[in-house]
C-alpha cells in the first residue's frame, strides 16, 4: 500500500464512520413542521419536543411556519410529495383534503396499541380522528370560540353579561352609548370575520344547514344565509364594530379588548395564551360569555381541534412514537393547553389544572349540543378561499349582500369542482 | 489527437457554460415552460388532479376577472410611481450629497440602509408605522391635535395601494441614490467648468448637463425600480394581503395557486406578469444598446 493509498484509506474510514453513525441517528429522528410559531405558544411547545427526545431518544426537527402562510405551504407541500414526517393540522375539512390526496397514513394500529380509546373521549375522536373509516389524526387541543371581554370594563360601565341575543343587543347600545366601541374585530387576514358567520347561521338555520352548506348541498344565496348576513349587516350599520376592522389583527383586536376601548371580541380560547402571556389573569382581566341563542335550533360550540397527521413517506415507529407522546403524555398535555387556553382532549388531565376561563370553556365545549369546526375548516381550502374573501369584503362593503353572496355562491360552486 | 487552438477554446468555452446552463435551465428555463404549460391546463393544485389540457380557457377567463382587472390596474399604477418616486427621489437625494457636503456620507449610509434589509422587515417596520392605534403616523396626527383625522392606512380602498407603493419607495429610494452618485462622479468635471465660465447658473448646468449625461444611469434606475415593482409581492403579503383593492399580479398569482389550489390559472396570471417583464426587459437592453452607441 503506498503512502497515497494509506491517506486516502485514513481519511475515509472516519468519513464512512460518520456518515454511518450520521445515518443512524438520521433513522432516529423525525422530521415536523407546524403554525404553532410566535405568540402561538412555541416556547411550550419546544419543551415538549425537548421532553419527547429525552425521553425516547428520538430527536425532532422542528421547522415552524407561520399559521397563514402554513395553510398554503402545506398543500403546496402535498402536491409536490415533499412533507416532513408529522405535521400539525386542523380536524376536519382540511385532514379529509389531504387524506384524500393520498398523502397521510393511517395510524390506526399506533392508536389501537396505545390504547388511546382509553384516552380521548369517544365524541371527540369520532369528530376529528376518523377520515373515509381509518384513523389519521390525534388531536393535540380543543379550542372554543366564545364572546371574549374584560370584566373590569363591563363593571365600570354597569352592564351585566347578557345570556339572551336581545340582552347582547342591549348591551352593545349601551356601550355604543358610553363611547366604547361594542365589538373588536381583527379582520385584516380575513379569518377572524368567520365566527361572525359561523355562530349567526349556525344559530339561525341550525348545524344541519350548515353542514349541508360547508359540503356543497346548499347555496350561498338560500335564504339561510341571506338571513344571517342581514343580521352580521344590521350590527355593521348600527356601528357596533370598531371602525376600519380591515386594518388590523386579531392581536389588535384582543389588545382593544383587555385595554377597554372595545367591550367584546368572538375570538377562539387561544386569545387566553396570548392574554396570559400580556400577564392578564383569567377571570379578572378576561372571561368570556358563549354566543347567545337566536332561534330554536340546536345550540353548536365552534372552534378547532388542532393535531398531528403522519405523512406516507414517514417511518411509522419513531413518527407514531411522537404522535402517542403528544396525545398521551399527560405532563405535554397539561402543560400544552394550561398555557394555550385551550382544553386537553386527553381524559387523564387533572381538570384542576385549568385556569377559571379555560375550564368553563370546556364546560361549554361539554353542553354544547353539537360542536361544530370552524368556517375554514369545516369546507374545501378552496372554498374556505371563496367564503374567507367574503367576510373581509363584507366589513369593507356590507351594502349589497345579494351580489356579495352570489359571487361567494359562484365561487364555491368552482371549488367544489375542485 | 491533438486538437487546434480554436477547437480547444471551443471545448473550454463549453465545458465552463455547461455547468451554469444547466443550472438556469433547471432553476429559469425549466420552471417558465412548466407555468406556460399549465396555465393551459384545469390544474389544480392537488396531488390527485393531474393537468388536462385546456387550451386557452384560462386567458379567457382573465378578461372577465374583476380581480385580475384590479390586480393588472395595480400592477400598472405601481410601475409607474417606480418612475416617478423612487427615481425622481433617487435623483433629488444623490444631487444634495453629491460633493462637499458636511455628514453627506453618514446620510448616504442612513439612506442606502432600507435597500440592505429584508422586505419582510421592512414590512413588518411599516406595519407598525400604519398600526391605526398606535402607529407612528397617526400618533404624529394626533400629536399636532387632529386625532379624528384617523387614517386606516391599509384597509382603505383607494389608499392602501398608495400607502404600500410609498413603503416600497422608501426602500428602492436608496439605491436610485447609489446609482445616480456613481453617475455623479464620473460626470466630466471640465465641461461643468466651462459652462461655469460661460456663465451658466446651477440650474441651467443641471438641465443642460448634468440630467442629460446622467441617462446611462436613468436607465439603470428606472428599469430596476420597474423590474422591482414588478415583483411586489412580500411587501403587500405582509402589510394587507392584498386587501381593501391593493392586490397586484404577483399577490393574485399566489393567492389563485397556492390558496384557491388553482394552479393552472394562477400560472396564467403568472404568464401575463412575464409578458410585462419581457417587454420592459427587451426595451431596457434595446435602450442600454442605443447608449452604448452613442457613447462609444
Amino acid at each position: 500500500m503506498t503512502r497515497l493509498h494509506r491517506a486516502l484509506v485514513l481519511l475515509l474510514v472516519p468519513l464512512l464512520t460518520f456518515g454511518a453513525v450520521a445515518s443512524v441517528v438520521a433513522q432516529e429522528e423525525v422530521n415536523i413542521s407546524h403554525y404553532f410559531s410566535g405568540e402561538l405558544n412555541q416556547d411550550n411547545l419546544n419543551t415538549i419536543m425537548g421532553n419527547f427526545t429525552e425521553s425516547s431518544g428520538i430527536g425532532v426537527v422542528d421547522s415552524p411556519i407561520g399559521h397563514e402562510d402554513f395553510k398554503a405551504g402545506i398543500l403546496a407541500g402535498v402536491a409536490s410529495g415533499v412533507l416532513p414526517d408529522v405535521f400539525s393540522y386542523w380536524a376536519g375539512a382540511r385532514v379529509q383534503f389531504v387524506v384524500d390526496a393520498g398523502a397521510l397514513q393511517p395510524i390506526g394500529d399506533m392508536w389501537d396499541a396505545a390504547g388511546l380509546d382509553d384516552v380521548v373521549p369517544a365524541g371527540v375522536a369520532d369528530a376529528a380522528t376518523l377520515y373515509n373509516g381509518e384513523r389519521y389524526f390525534v388531536p393535540f387541543n380543543i379550542h372554543y370560540a366564545a364572546f371574549f371581554y374584560n370584566p373590569k370594563v363591563w363593571a365600570e360601565a354597569g352592564i351585566e353579561v347578557p345570556d339572551s341575543w336581545d340582552g347582547l343587543m342591549d348591551a352593545f347600545a349601551e356601550f355604543e352609548m358610553k363611547g366604547i366601541d361594542p365589538i373588536a374585530l381583527g379582520s385584516k387576514f380575513r379569518w377572524p370575520g368567520q365566527f361572525w358567520f359561523d355562530y349567526l347561521l349556525l344559530r339561525t338555520a341550525g348545524p344541519d344547514y350548515r353542514a349541508a352548506l360547508m359540503a356543497g348541498d346548499a347555496s350561498y344565496e338560500d335564504a339561510e344565509v341571506v338571513r344571517a348576513m342581514e343580521m352580521w349587516q344590521e350590527l355593521i350599520d348600527a356601528g357596533y364594530f370598531v371602525d376600519g376592522a380591515n386594518a388590523y389583527d386579531w392581536v389588535d383586536a384582543a389588545d382593544q379588548v383587555a385595554n377597554g376601548q372595545a367591550a367584546v371580541t368572538l375570538m377562539g380560547t387561544w386569545i387566553g395564551g396570548y392574554w396570559k402571556g400580556q400577564d392578564l389573569v383569567p377571570g379578572e382581566d378576561y372571561d368570556f360569555f358563549d354566543f347567545p341563542e337566536i332561534d330554536m335550533v340546536p345550540q353548536a360550540g365552534v372552534g378547532p381541534i388542532d393535531g398531528w397527521v403522519m405523512t406516507t413517506g414517514a417511518d411509522a415507529a419513531s413518527a407514531g412514537a411522537l404522535m402517542e407522546f403528544l396525545v398521551n403524555d399527560v405532563d405535554a398535555q397539561t402543560l400544552w393547553n394550561t398555557s394555550f387556553g385551550s382544553i386537553s382532549p386527553n381524559v387523564n388531565v387533572d381538570p384542576m389544572a385549568y385556569d377559571v376561563v379555560a375550564a368553563k370553556a370546556g364546560a361549554s365545549i361539554a353542553a354544547a349540543a353539537v360542536y361544530a369546526f370552524n368556517y375554514d375548516l369545516a369546507t374545501t381550502p378552496p372554498v374556505a378561499e371563496c367564503g374567507l374573501d367574503m367576510f373581509s369584503a363584507f366589513m369593507d362593503d356590507s351594502s349589497d349582500i345579494a351580489g356579495t353572496l352570489a359571487t361567494t355562491q359562484a365561487c364555491a360552486e368552482e371549488g367544489f369542482m375542485q | 489527437m491533438k486538437l487546434s487552438l480554436k477547437a480547444s477554446q471551443r471545448l473550454w468555452t463549453f465545458a465552463f457554460l455547461v455547468v451554469p446552463l444547466s443550472v438556469y435551465f433547471v432553476v429559469v428555463i425549466g420552471p417558465l415552460l412548466a407555468t406556460a404549460w399549465l396555465s393551459l391546463t384545469n390544474y389544480t393544485f392537488s396531488a390527485f388532479a393531474s393537468p388536462e389540457f385546456a387550451g386557452l380557457v384560462n386567458y379567457e377567463r382573465l378578461t372577465g376577472d374583476d380581480y385580475f382587472h384590479t390586480s393588472l390596474k395595480n400592477t400598472l399604477v405601481w410601475m409607474v410611481a417606480a418612475l416617478i418616486l423612487p427615481t425622481g427621489g433617487g435623483l433629488i437625494l444623490a444631487l444634495l450629497l453629491h460633493g462637499r457636503v458636511r455628514g453627506a456620507n453618514v446620510f448616504k449610509s442612513l439612506f442606502y440602509l432600507p435597500i440592505t434589509i429584508s422586505m419582510i422587515v421592512i414590512a413588518q417596520t411599516w406595519q407598525w408605522m400604519y398600526q391605526p392605534d398606535w402607529g407612528l403616523l397617526n400618533t404624529l396626527l394626533k400629536t399636532i391635535g387632529v386625532e379624528k383625522w384617523k387614517v386606516f392606512w391599509l384597509s382603505t380602498r383607494g389608499l392602501a395601494l398608495g400607502a404600500i407603493i410609498f413603503a416600497w419607495s422608501w426602500q428602492q429610494v436608496g439605491l436610485s441614490m447609489v446609482i445616480f452618485l456613481a453617475g455623479l462622479t464620473s460626470l466630466p468635471g471640465e465641461m461643468l467648468e466651462a459652462a461655469q465660465i460661460d456663465g451658466a447658473n446651477y440650474r441651467q448646468s443641471l438641465r443642460r448637463i448634468v440630467i442629460p449625461l446622467l441617462l446611462p444611469s436613468s436607465v439603470v434606475v428606472i428599469a430596476l425600480a420597474v423590474i422591482n415593482s414588478l415583483r411586489s409581492f412580500d411587501l403587500v403579503w405582509v402589510l394587507n394581503e392584498g386587501g381593501s383593492g391593493s392586490s397586484t399580479l404577483a399577490v393574485q398569482m399566489y393567492r389563485e395557486t397556492f390558496k384557491s389550489l388553482r394552479a393552472g390559472y394562477g400560472s396564467a396570471v403568472s404568464m401575463v406578469l412575464f409578458a410585462i417583464a419581457a417587454i420592459i426587459i427587451v426595451f431596457y437592453f434595446r435602450r442600454v444598446r442605443r447608449l452604448e452607441h452613442l457613447y462609444d
